[in-house]
Formats: structure tokens, sequence, C-alpha cells
């Protein structure tokens, strides 16, 4: 039976990508989207939003032209056996079919009780780091991974001193020697400095970190940019499967009867393994596969969809492909000053420093993967 | 109601060409094609140019 009351918690990329895909596949039954907020476009803020406050306007979502009914409070509890949805607001929300796409929060570090710790999630957070990149002279930002680096890009470009500490090598556990070297020179040359250590935040209010070794980093802005954990906890006793995240099939389905997950609330069960993917194409591509199942079609896209994007320092890298990248790639092209398209295998492709749309990319990973087979050309 | 496109800005991820077909293309290259460019799009239109504005992940596109 095909649904006629479709609630969906969180209204980001994976949220806002079920509500479109619903309509857009032709869907006219109740839409219910449950969020305190709009929802976030998520991807600029890290970028142009911490450059430049006009980018704003861009990434509060809009979801007027879907015919959506906003209930703008925390969803808090799911009564699965009476097909309910309950709010903060002391509401109780009917459904024939649930996506859950609450989304995550910013993972703190700082001690019990210790204020003034910076973190990079919401438009506020970009907004605050903005203002404060425009007083300050000096930032340091614990964690090497994408986002600890573009904002050190961000602060490097308004002007500050920054350091990013990190036990491991920056970018390398996801890029690779190889990549991680290109993005490391890039940010070293914008005056960006790395130490290899954990850090500990120091200060009330924060005030800087301490390594390992005993040394204090002090400065005007210190920003922990350490990962993110699920919004699961409104979902405790409701019986749904939680491992990581929540655990969705390649239909993105949880354990549950009729309700889906989709985005960085998600982690998906692949060969008995559960992985957890909390980038934007995951979010849409799952989006996508959620709207499709509720529907009943054929489910037409893959449940996880390895690409991203980042700009750091200047220099622009767009991934096809799974990661970790080991070991040197070949270069399909060579576009000088070790910018180019550079391929790992026949499974991952990069556009390292260049401008390529994302068709081009796709299509290239494609004439990779047919070269690659035995027998092919 | 027109829809500007920033070509400098675009990645070409192509949700808007999912959402709305008639108004947005991406050509051979992977590169944007915007049908109703420097024209007032078609009432039939709007509801879904609306949807691939609000889909694009790098904000290149915007209401008018």
């Amino acid at each position: 039976m095909s649904p006629r009351d479709v609630v969906v918690v969180g209204g980001s990329t994976a949220g806002a990508t079920v509500l479109r895909e619903l309509r857009s596949r032709g869907y006219e039954g109740r839409l219910t989207l449950v969020d305190p907020e709009p929802g976030t476009n998520r991807p600029p803020l890290s970028k142009a939003v911490l450059a430049d406050a006009s980018a704003e306007g861009s990434v509060q979502m809009n979801h007027t032209s879907l015919d959506v009914e906003h209930v703008r409070s925390e969803a808090c509890g799911l009564d699965h056996p009476n097909r309910t949805l309950l709010t903060a607001d002391g509401g109780a929300h009917a459904f024939d079919a649930l996506v859950i796409a609450s989304g995550s929060r910013a993972r703190r570090i700082a001690a019990p009780g210790q204020s003034g710790e910076l973190v990079l999630r919401t438009v506020e957070d970009a907004r605050r780091l903005r203002d404060r990149f425009a007083t300050s002279s000096s930032a340091v930002v614990v964690g090497a991974g994408f986002l600890g680096l573009e904002v050190a890009t961000a602060a490097a470009k308004a002007g500050l001193s920054v350091t990013v500490v990190d036990v491991d090598p920056p970018l390398q556990r996801l890029l690779g020697t190889y990549l991680a070297a290109a993005v490391c020179a890039r940010a070293t040359a914008l005056g960006i400095a790395f130490r290899r250590s954990g850090a500990v935040l120091v200060g009330e209010p924060v005030s800087g970190v301490r390594l390992d070794d005993g040394e204090e980093l002090l400065a005007d802005v210190v920003v922990s940019c350490v990962g993110d954990e699920p919004v699961t906890d409104w979902l405790h006793g409701s019986g749904v499967d939680l491992d990581r995240g929540v655990v969705i099939d390649g239909q993105a389905h949880t354990s549950l009867a009729n309700v889906y997950a989709a985005g960085d609330v998600a982690a998906v069960r692949v060969d008995g393994a559960v992985v957890r993917g909390p980038f934007w194409a995951n979010a849409v591509t799952q989006g996508r596969v959620a709207a499709t199942s509720i529907l009943g079609q054929a489910v037409d896209h893959p449940v996880v969809d390895p690409y991203f994007w980042t700009e750091i320092a200047g220099l622009a890298i767009k991934v096809v492909g799974p990661l970790p990248l080991e070991g040197e790639p070949r270069v399909l092209e060579d576009a000088g000053s070790g910018t180019g398209l550079l391929a790992w295998g026949s499974s991952t492709v990069v556009a390292l420093g260049i401008r390529r749309s994302v068709p081009r990319l796709r299509a290239a990973l494609r004439d990779l993967s047919v070269a690659g087979e035995p027998g092919g050309a | 109601m027109r829809i500007i496109a920033d070509y400098d800005r675009c990645e070409g991820h192509g949700l808007c060409v999912d959402q709305a077909p008639d108004v947005f293309d991406l050509d051979d290259e992977g590169d944007l094609v915007h049908h109703f460019d420097s024209a007032d799009l078609p009432a039939a239109h709007e509801a879904a140019a609306r949807r691939a504005v609000d889909s694009c992940p790098v904000a290149a596109l915007r209401l008018a």
C-alpha cells in the first residue's frame, strides 16, 4: 500500500532530498518535516560562508515549493508500535513512513564545565568563527581532517597565523600520502603550521591547547574539528538498531518496518560491517534511496556514493571513488605544477587543482573501469 | 520569475537537472546549460525550478 503520511525528521541535505524526491517522483500525500530550523545546506559553511557573510543566504534550506507541513520542534521519541513520532513541543505525529535524518552534531573535547570551545557545524557556528577571525591574530585548529583544514584555510586567508594540531599527518588517513603531501605543501605555503600531537583544551574560557610534550599553544581562536556524533539520543528505547548510527540496508531501510534513515545519522551495513560516511554525497544518495523505497519504486541509486570535494589553501580536490588512496597515482592529464587528473587503480579518479565537472569525472572513472576489466579496451 | 546561474560557482553536480530537466541540462563537458538564462521562466516550470535552486550544494543558483 502506498503511504499517505510521510514524516521526515531533519530538513538538511538528507531530509531535504527525501522531501524533494518524494514530490518529484509524484508523491501527493502528506509530508511533515520535523526540525526546529529549516535545515542547512552544509558544504558552503566551511568554505564560502567562513570567508563572506553574503554567502550565508545560500545555506538555509527552503521547502516552501514542496507543500510540506513544518513542525518547528525537536523529535524526542519514536513510538513504533503506534507508528507515531513524538516532538518536544508535546506533538504526536502519526506516520505510515518515517525518515530519520536527524544528522549529527560536532564532537567536542572540552572538559566538563569548560566554556568557550568553538566548533563548526551550524550557520551560527560559521558566523561566530567569521566574526572571531575578523578581530583575531592567531588560531589553533585541533584536527587535520577536511573540516579542520578548510577552517585553517579561512583563518589564514583572514590574516591569522594558524597552527593545526593532530596526532596523524594532515589528511593522510583518508587521502593517502600522495594527496596529503600535495595539500600540506599548499597549506604550508599559505602560512599554516602543523604540529603532530594530541591536544587538550586549556583555559577558562578556552584560550589554547596543551600538547603531549607539555607545551602550551595559546591563540585568540581555538577551534575543535574532531569529527561528529550522530544525533540518536532520541531513539534510545525505540527498538531501532543503532551501531555507530541508525543502521540501514541498501534500501535505506532501518531494522523497523516503514522506518528509513539517511545522511549523517545513518550507518550502512555492507557485507556484515557497519560503515558511517558522513559526507554530502551520501546524504543525497541515501535521501534518494529512502524516497524511492517509500514509494515502492525500484531503487536506482547506490546507498553509498563515494564522492566528495574540498578546497584547501586554494587547492581544489574532487574525488570520485573509494578512499583511502595508497601509493602513487597514474597521471591521466598533467595540468602542470602537480595539478591534473589522477587515477588510483581503476576505482578512484581525482581532479587535483583543476576544474572538472562531476559528470566528466564519473565518465573518466567509467572509462577506467572498462579498461581495467579483463578483456576490456 | 528568473533564475540566475553563477557559472563560475557551478561544479556540475547536476542535482538541478534531476529536479528541473526542462530548465537545466549538463552538456557533454558536464557544464551547466540554463535554458532560460536571460528569460522569464514559464510558470509551468516554477515549482521544479525552485526545487532545483534549493538542491544546489554550491549555491550557484538563485531566484531573481
